[in-house]
């Protein structure tokens, strides 16, 4: 009788793929972190969490190709969510309202602790 | 006003210089700067620098320079960015942006940053055949102990 219990314990634990791109997030370098995203994705993930804490900057283009992973993300069935924006990256999703389209978390423990009270 | 820091720069048309123009305004930043004014400035010099990259100097060389000028007062910032592109209503287009906010998700986001984080800002013609993107910014300087 093991199997069915594996099988239920498969059932409950989503597959969680982490993402850290770094340094300027803009035109120039936001399409290799789309297609990583969704590479991700298509290889199974449930939820791929891009952590931005090596971000230091990201502009509307940048932005522009994130809401676009997400859209693709979301299509697929699974979710993104990206967690440690600095201040320079805050003040861009604050002034475009993406924080209300993106789910956002200040830490990684933050994220962790969302993740385990779904599980 | 008083002046307390100006700066020029010129800078290629290449998106690949963003960070050269971003750690050139960090180098002037103030204390007396309010850290959110700050930051939207900065986002908002990086939109108009894009923009005159990606836009007004489409079709034009990467060689072709961007001017930028920066002062710095008391109460104000000011960003001025120069292009050498067609003539452009910016400021209609932005109007009509203000009206449909929600038009698209994924892309134009540039020309609203610009418009949300100016308390002025206007697009206009040289007299050397040039646009001159002006945006100002006001604030309340903090005392810094």
């Amino acid at each position: 009788m093991l199997f069915p219990i594996l099988t239920q314990l498969q059932k409950m634990s989503s597959v969680v793929k982490i993402i850290e791109p770094s340094g300027i997030l803009d035109k120039v370098n936001v399409d290799p972190l789309r297609k990583k995203i969704i590479n991700e994705v298509e290889n199974g993930a449930d939820i791929v969490l891009i952590d931005l804490k090596n971000v230091t900057f990201m502009d509307s283009s940048g932005l522009a190709g994130l809401v676009l992973a997400l859209k693709t993300v979301r299509a697929g069935g699974s979710q993104m969510y990206i967690c440690c924006l600095n201040n320079p990256v805050k003040t861009l999703f604050d002034i475009t309202n993406m924080n209300r389209v993106f789910q956002i978390y200040t830490s990684r423990k933050e994220f962790d602790q969302f993740l385990f009270s779904t599980q | 006003m008083e002046v307390v820091k100006k700066e020029f720069w010129q800078f290629p048309s290449d998106l690949n210089v963003l960070d050269r123009v971003l750690s050139s305004f960090e180098g002037l930043n103030q204390p007396f700067i309010p850290q959110m004014a700050w930051l939207q400035c900065q986002l908002a010099l990086a939109e108009a620098f894009t923009n005159a990259v990606r836009h007004a100097h489409h079709h034009l060389p990467s060689d072709t320079k961007i001017d930028i000028e920066i002062t710095i007062y008391n109460e104000a910032l000011e960003i001025r960015v120069w292009d050498c592109g067609e003539p452009f209503d910016l400021e209609a287009r932005i109007n009509n942006l203000v009206e449909d906010v929600n038009a698209e998700l994924e892309g134009g986001r540039g020309l609203p940053i610009l418009s949300q984080v100016a308390d002025e800002l206007t697009y206009r013609r040289t007299s050397d055949n040039r646009n001159c993107l002006l945006l100002v910014k006001h604030y309340q300087p903090e005392m810094k102990s």
